[in-house]
């Protein structure tokens, strides 16, 4: 609870210090309020009460929100080199980024759709604003208005559903729900539609089909540091929302929603990695590629059992450090936001550092052992197996089509004639943050041994 | 322990070696393997099974980490690990003998490779089968002709096969306590279940292996491929998928085995009949090789299914004569090649007057090749089609072909690339590490031929063991 407090004031902080024009002292202000959040979350003695009737951070919990607080950390370190370029705007970006990271708490703790609510809004509206920040660029701000727009739309999706569910049980409380669930007197068909639309609006914020369209044009679109935070972050903790919130609340009626859930999971992945297969925009690629792993982890929901969490958690410390990675890479290239996959060719035999984590990160992404990737991926879809043979055996031949452009990839970047006109200048915290996210990609998935 | 970690810490440690000493020090560290497996072969008590890593409980997931090996793991092994120097030696005076990533890249093919033949955790085992396609693919991409299609298409192709069998092993698994050896001997499978599990494992070993439908990508793979590259996936990889059969795929689902084995062995016996017909009109030379290699490794694997213990010895000698053959011909190949600047055969001629000495090891390596007696393809090959026969006429006279198309393909070639008319009028006759290379082989490869009965009987012990474990496995029928 101390952790939400202490992001709060740090972003506060950050927006003032930002007004003395000097982005090293507010990405500092971040970087150590971020640190200190890491501790007090992890801490074992505590001022505040840890559990109250909104809001907990039992279970996984913790380890979820540490791992966005590790992941905000390393997009606010390594796109320092982005955020300074506006001096007068960097205490903003990073106060917006910080506050959006407190949604997120409240999100990943929320024990009742009212905080439920209040988290899903306080971490998607200063994304809205992050993503419309490059105020000159014209996909910057097309990119602002449809996340706008789109999210309003599931915001509005996501109250209809909680009234609805409030009408049929009258309560808010996830546990309160699940008790009611078949109880008399709760009138299932107002909790069954509600459900159907909750589920869209989390769809919608996790970027699964049917409400996916929005993903390419705004991850495109924003600036790559804020697209960053929402492939990694946002979809870490939607996932993990969605599958706090239909475990506990709505985990009597699986057998209702889990067939929908397949449905969607089917048709995502083939969504993300057809789109994905020829594609030549380096952020529209990873955008699609986010779509198809957003399918992956959404498999957690569909096994019933309590190391679902560990797995996703797992796959999403692969996912996320992958693209943290990738992305932090596409930065320091000398070229304009707009990045092509082109742009990379020949840069990693080039500069061999380069070459080995877009080589470890790009094969992890695709689930090739013995990266945290492969484990991830690996443990989700043998979770859902003896249930839902047929996903798995189509999420592996997914993996098998994603290897086909994750791969093109790779020998794109490690090809020996390199690209025209393209430089490479890595700053020191971009290798440290590269180097950090090389690590966690190859030796993350040992944590299984420790669980 | 000690042979994973050595190699292991090989391969990191060349990236740090002074760029001039790098050829030399990967020659003479790959031998410090060779002389570790050499060591545990002395210290292996017959029919024993060795522990080298089980830390006795189970993980998340299933996952046991345990990790051993018996006789017939320890002869793989050993191939492996004398293999490898065996290929540096013969690589010591190309280009990519000097590049610390190529030596770095070797040795941690070999860590993956000695992972698969000591895993004893189905998971362990995917993840170091996958794990070799990692530094193989950069051999390739690298040092070899740079075909983005054909690169890709090899990498698609055994990736699509190794994904298949990850969904057996999570089948299996799913059944099971854990991914534990032990544990998945003993899971009880309905026969329909078992087929699906074996078409699994099939899947990844055929294209591995590569068997006669599945084989699309080996040939173009060859051919552009460098010679320590074509090395190290004919003599070494595809044993990985032969080893995989016999230590995976029958005994964890015998239940299928009865039925399934006539798929397999028409497959094999296919791939004999039809990897000969290619070679005899095929003028690549390094095609021909892999072609031919088609051919033998289809008579291993549909022996390998007969599953008794005369097959199951017949089958490891020929593996070993297998990689023997393999560097050898394609290190005559690679020297054809480099001096000739072609591929192909026709275009080369009269080599054999310029050249004695390599005539002559060319015409030796030729001979066990085709599985002259003396040699150890002989015995290997006799015991194979004797099964093979055994179990159905026609199973038997159509592998026999091997014997015949053998000899066609490869006297063939001999033929036309060492004595048609002259095309060159220099041609340099082979360098001391080339022929200390043929020497080598040939060596091994008489000792194995006059005395088969060293590899028989190391692992007799074994043999029965695995047979006794499989007959007494539960089958439910």
């Amino acid at each position: 609870m101390e952790a939400i407090v202490v992001i709060f004031i740090t972003g506060l902080l950050a927006m003032f210090i930002g007004i003395m024009n000097k982005p090293n002292l507010v990405i500092i202000t971040s970087l150590l309020g971020l640190a200190l959040t890491l501790v007090v979350q992890n801490c074992p003695v505590h001022f505040l009460p840890e559990k109250y009737q909104l809001l907990s951070f039992g279970g996984y919990a913790n380890s979820f929100a540490s791992l966005a607080v590790i992941f905000t950390s390393a997009i606010i370190f390594g796109g320092y080199n982005y955020l300074k370029q506006e001096k007068s705007h960097t205490g903003d970006y990073a106060a917006l980024l910080l506050f959006s990271l407190s949604g997120a708490f409240c999100l990943i703790g929320a024990e009742d759709f009212f905080m439920f609510f209040l988290g899903v809004e306080i971490l998607s509206i200063p994304l809205y604003v992050l993503a419309g920040s490059k105020k000159k660029s014209e996909l910057s701000s097309e990119a602002a208005i449809k996340y706008f727009f789109t999210g309003a739309l599931a915001t509005c999706l996501l109250l209809f559903g909680i009234a609805l569910i409030y009408g049929g049980t009258n309560t808010f409380n996830f546990h309160a729900i699940k008790d009611l669930i078949n109880a008399p007197g709760t009138n299932m068909s107002y909790v069954f539609v509600g459900m159907l639309f909750v589920m869209s609006a989390l769809l919608f914020k996790v970027g699964a089909f049917p409400f996916h369209f929005w993903v390419a044009d705004v991850y495109n679109g924003s600036p790559t540091v804020f697209m960053t935070y929402m492939a990694s972050v946002v979809k870490l903790v939607g996932v993990f929302a969605f599958l706090k919130l239909f475990q506990t609340a709505f985990g009597e009626i699986h057998f209702f929603w889990s067939g929908i859930l397949a449905v969607v999971i089917f048709v995502s992945m083939f969504i993300g990695n057809l789109s994905a297969l020829n594609q030549r925009k380096f952020k529209r690629l990873m955008a699609f590629s986010s779509i198809t792993n957003g399918a992956y982890a959404l498999v957690a929901l569909l096994n019933r059992d309590i190391a679902s969490e560990v797995n996703l958690w797992v796959f999403m410390l692969g996912y996320g450090s992958s693209v943290i990675a990738m992305l932090t890479l596409s930065l320091t290239l000398n070229q304009e936001e707009d990045v092509e996959t082109t742009s990379f060719k020949g840069i990693g035999y080039k500069y061999p550092f380069v070459g080995v984590v877009s080589i470890i990160a790009l094969l992890s992404i695709s689930g090739i052992p013995p990266l945290t990737g492969f484990f991830g991926k690996t443990m989700l879809f043998a979770s859902a197996f003896n249930d839902y043979l047929l996903l798995v055996i189509f999420a592996l031949i997914n993996s098998a089509i994603g290897v086909y452009f994750y791969l093109k990839f790779i020998m794109l970047i490690m090809s020996k004639e390199p690209a025209e006109g393209v430089e490479v200048h890595i700053t020191l915290n971009q290798y440290i943050v590269l180097g950090f996210c090389a690590l966690a990609i190859t030796f993350g998935w040992c944590m299984i041994f420790f669980i | 322990m000690e042979l994973l970690i050595t190699t292991l810490a090989l391969g990191l440690i060349s990236f740090i070696v002074p760029q001039k000493n790098i050829r030399l020090f990967g020659l003479i560290a790959s031998l410090i393997p060779a002389g570790i497996s050499i060591a545990y072969l002395m210290a292996y008590e017959a029919g024993s099974t060795v522990q080298l890593f089980d830390p006795g409980k189970v993980y998340q997931f299933g996952l046991t980490l345990e990790m051993s090996y018996d006789a017939i793991g320890l002869i793989m092994i050993v191939l492996t690990s004398l293999s490898i120097p065996i290929i540096l030696l013969s690589n010591y005076n190309m280009e990519s003998s000097r590049s610390k990533l190529f030596n770095a890249l070797v040795f941690l093919m070999q860590f993956g490779m000695l992972g698969v033949f000591v895993a004893s955790d189905g998971i362990l085992f995917y993840v170091f089968w996958e794990f070799t396609l990692i530094p193989i693919f950069l051999i390739l991409y690298w040092f070899g002709k740079r075909n983005n299609k054909v690169l890709l298409k090899f990498f698609l192709y055994t990736l699509v096969g190794s994904l298949a069998m990850l969904l057996s092993l999570i089948a299996l698994g799913s059944k099971s306590l854990s991914f534990g050896y032990a544990d998945l001997l003993n899971v009880q499978l309905t026969t329909n279940m078992a087929y699906w599990i074996m078409g699994g494992f099939l899947l990844a070993f055929a294209i591995k292996i590569p068997l006669a439908p599945f084989h699309t990508w080996q040939a173009e793979t060859y051919a552009n491929s460098s010679m320590a590259g074509t090395m190290l996936l004919s003599a070494l990889m595809l044993k990985m998928a032969l080893f995989g059969i016999l230590k995976w795929m029958i005994p964890l689902a015998p239940e299928g085995l009865e039925n399934f084995k006539w798929l397999v062995i028409v497959l094999g016996v296919g791939s004999v009949v039809y990897g000969g017909i290619i070679c005899i009109k095929q003028n690549d030379i390094k095609k021909i090789f892999a072609y031919a290699s088609v051919s033998h490794l289809g008579l291993i694997t549909a022996g390998l299914f007969l599953f008794n213990e005369n097959v199951l010895k017949g089958a490891m000698i020929q593996i070993i004569n297998h990689s023997i053959v393999s560097i050898g011909l394609f290190l005559v190949a690679e020297i054809l090649i480099s001096r000739m600047n072609t591929h192909n055969i026709k275009e080369m001629g009269g080599v054999a007057k310029l050249a004695p000495k390599f005539g002559f090891w060319f015409t030796l390596i030729l001979l066990v090749s085709i599985s002259v007696p003396f040699t150890a393809g002989f015995i290997g090959e006799f015991i194979l089609i004797k099964e093979l026969s055994e179990l159905h006429l026609y199973s038997g006279l159509l592998s026999a072909t091997t014997l015949v198309f053998g000899a066609v393909y490869m006297l063939r070639t001999f033929q036309i690339s060492m004595h048609s008319a002259p095309k060159t009028t220099h041609f340099e006759d082979l360098k001391w590490n080339e022929l200390a290379v043929f020497i080598i082989l040939m060596i091994f490869s008489i000792i194995f031929g006059l005395f088969p009965s060293i590899i028989t009987n190391f692992m007799d012990a074994s043999v029965t063991q695995l047979l006794n474990t499989f007959n007494e496995l539960p089958i439910v029928k």
